[in-house]
């Protein structure tokens, strides 16, 4: 820009365009980092070239500033608004490692959230207990409620006309130990398991009375499950059966409703402010929930899978089960108490 | 919150003042819905169909047994429904291979980098926004008819969330505070001025205050818009020659312009109105268009570039 030869010539341009022609290589230059950027991510370019999008990219954000103001060329202003809007993007990627976010999410992220949520999850505990309760009642007025509860694929046989002896052998069954038939099992349940709890979560939206009504439903066959065992003088080996993975299945179902159930009360009782800004902020700790039930239905899975049917004795069932309730009790109530919130 | 705006133009949705952290406001197009429809419809025919792939390579291969490969393919199928979209947005900053596609991204709402919740958020509900409703609709035929009626009215309305807001959030959107918006597109035009031939000293056309009062930004504007397009064709040239006579008539310009020099003159008028709009908006008089002569509070105001005044 400094050569004589050019000076002469641009002090006969307008003002605008002497202030291009200076600015020009720069939004060039801008122009090419943000494109190798946009196709193969900041990560794959040299320190000096991120260096240079950084500080071409506050350039190109001034240059738009003066251009607004001393420019009336419409072409040079949209073709910087969209260079900003591009740069803009690739500055401001998300940056934070997958390892680091996972880190943050299970020392602080979750627990605090889990935490904060006292009121979500009680209503999905009281759902789940609710439902209990009134299938087990139901069910001991009269048995055929069973088959309004319970899905045919569900009861597999189990039903209130089953012999005593044929219950029994359901909850001790050893016929499948294959180590591969459990693995499909188990990789089965997690998925179906997970696609309904986050039906369950998402469905909490609709200002949660979907959530609570399935989370209710579920308890419903739980309960009337319960009554048929307990006739039958099997209470204590379901409850067995049960706890082993139910402790922590049947807790995930209740987080994920508890989870919708943010939702649902941000759409319902929005407080000050806005709905939308409400379901902004409470999602936060509702998506923490989803992940929480996620991570926990994992688990269940690999013991319903797994444990359930290696495990036979029914005592060493309920220590597993409940023991596994303490621990992510205890992660969520200890977890986390130090850190900054997030 | 926010301080956005959206304003729409020609059928565009365009969300403006938009405000990353430098405190520049830029501008935005919100994609259209064809385009996040394809986009979604892309990602549903990319997973799938590459889980079928794979599938059918294995059975073809035969080296795992029955339940190993049903396992795979129930965590494979499990794994394009959620998480997919959320790896795939954290990974290229908001964009599903569908998006990268139809060149659409999505962005947070309020000029913040898009956090990994906010890109896990939304499409958490994608569950209840599109999967079970496509997988209920698929088994709607062996229910009953209220349950098929319901289930109509839900893929349905959450179809039109969309539709009833100006941002164009579907309900994931609203939940996790982002937006999707058109990937933009930066071409650099060449500087018009630059193409005039002639320089302030020999310019073959001189205009002075007289003549560049007239006008105001909105009809330079439409200038540049003409000059950005050469005539090609016969009809074309003749418009040509039509704005030059109504620019001439307007501005009371004395001297004739052959047709041979008409794309020249409108060059240099262009430069040299440019030239003398921007100084008298840097000296504070800023002229909007042809009206700004009757004065604030006159026609001047009620017609800001609205109107499609004739150059």
């Amino acid at each position: 820009m400094t050569v004589a030869a050019n000076t002469i010539a641009e002090d006969d341009a307008i003002r605008s365009t002497r202030f291009r022609k200076e600015r020009e290589d720069g939004w060039k230059r801008l122009d090419t980092l943000v494109t190798t950027a946009e196709k193969r991510g900041v990560q794959g370019m040299s320190y000096e070239d991120t260096l240079a999008l950084a500080s071409l990219y506050r350039q190109a954000m001034n240059s738009l500033s003066v251009a607004r103001a001393i420019s009336m060329d419409r072409a040079l202003l949209r073709y910087l608004e969209a260079l900003c809007a591009r740069a803009y993007l690739v500055v401001y990627a998300p940056q934070e490692s997958v390892t680091g976010v996972l880190g943050r999410l299970f020392t602080h992220g979750i627990p605090q959230a889990a935490r904060r949520s006292g009121t979500a999850l009680f209503i999905g505990f009281l759902a789940m207990m609710l439902g209990a309760f009134t299938g087990y009642m139901l069910y001991l007025q009269d048995p055929a409620w069973f088959f309004t509860f319970v899905p045919g694929g569900l009861a597999d046989g189990r039903t209130p006309s089953a012999s005593t002896e044929y219950l029994r052998r359901t909850l001790f069954d050893t016929s499948t130990r294959s180590s591969e038939a459990l693995g499909l099992f188990a990789s089965y349940l997690f998925s179906h398991n997970t696609q309904v709890a986050i039906l369950t979560f998402a469905l909490g939206i609709f200002v949660t009375l979907p959530s609570f009504i399935l989370t209710y439903y579920n308890g419903l066959i739980l309960g009337a499950f319960f009554a048929m065992f307990a006739q039958a003088g099997l209470g204590y080996e379901l409850l067995g059966w049960l706890s082993i993975h139910g402790v922590t299945e049947l807790s995930a179902i209740c987080v994920a409703c508890a989870g919708g159930a943010q939702m649902g009360l941000a759409v319902l009782l929005p407080g000050n402010r806005t709905r939308r800004a409400a379901l902004r902020d409470r999602g936060r700790d509702a998506v923490k929930l989803m992940i929480l039930a996620g991570l926990m239905l994992i688990v269940a899975a690999f013991v319903e899978g797994f444990l359930r049917q290696l495990v036979q004795s029914t005592e060493l069932r309920l220590v597993i089960g409940w023991g596994l309730g303490l621990m992510w009790l205890a992660w969520l109530l200890l977890s986390g108490r130090d850190g900054p919130r997030s | 919150m926010t301080t956005t705006t959206v304003t729409k133009r020609h059928g565009l949705r365009r969300l403006e003042n938009y405000l990353p952290p430098e405190g520049v406001p830029i501008a935005f197009d919100i994609a259209g819905l064809g385009a996040r429809f394809g986009a979604q419809f892309l990602d549903i025919l990319i997973t799938f169909g590459s889980v079928l792939a794979l599938v059918w390579f294995l059975a073809w291969l035969d080296l795992l047994g029955w339940s190993a490969f049903v396992t795979l393919f129930v965590l494979l199928i499990f794994f394009v429904r959620i998480p997919y979209y959320v790896l795939a947005e954290l990974v290229w900053n908001g964009r599903t291979l569908g998006k990268r596609m139809v060149r659409i991204r999505v962005i947070s709402a309020d000029g913040t980098r898009l956090t990994p919740y906010q890109v896990t958020a939304r499409n958490l509900m994608k569950e209840v926004e599109v999967f079970t409703p496509i997988t209920l609709l698929f088994g709607a035929a062996n229910f009953q008819w209220p349950v098929t009626i319901a289930i109509f009215i839900w893929t349905f309305g959450t179809l039109f969330v969309p539709l009833f807001n100006k941002r164009r959030q579907r309900l994931g959107d609203m939940v996790a505070g982002t937006l999707v918006v058109d990937q933009p597109k930066a071409v650099l035009m060449p500087d018009l001025t630059e193409a005039a031939t002639g320089t302030a000293k020999s310019a073959r056309f001189d205009f002075d205050p007289s003549h560049l009062g007239i006008y105001g930004r909105y009809e330079l504007q439409v200038l540049e818009q003409i000059l950005r397009e050469p005539p090609k064709t016969p009809e074309a040239r003749t418009r040509i020659t039509e704005v030059v006579k109504t620019i001439l008539a307007k501005i009371d310009y004395p001297e004739h312009v052959a047709h041979a020099e008409e794309w020249d003159f409108l060059l240099e008028f262009y430069r040299q109105q440019r030239e003398y709009l921007e100084s008298r908006h840097l000296f504070g008089d800023s002229r909007e268009n042809k009206f700004h002569s009757r004065g604030p509070g006159d026609g001047g105001t009620k017609n800001p570039g609205g109107q499609t005044p004739r150059t």
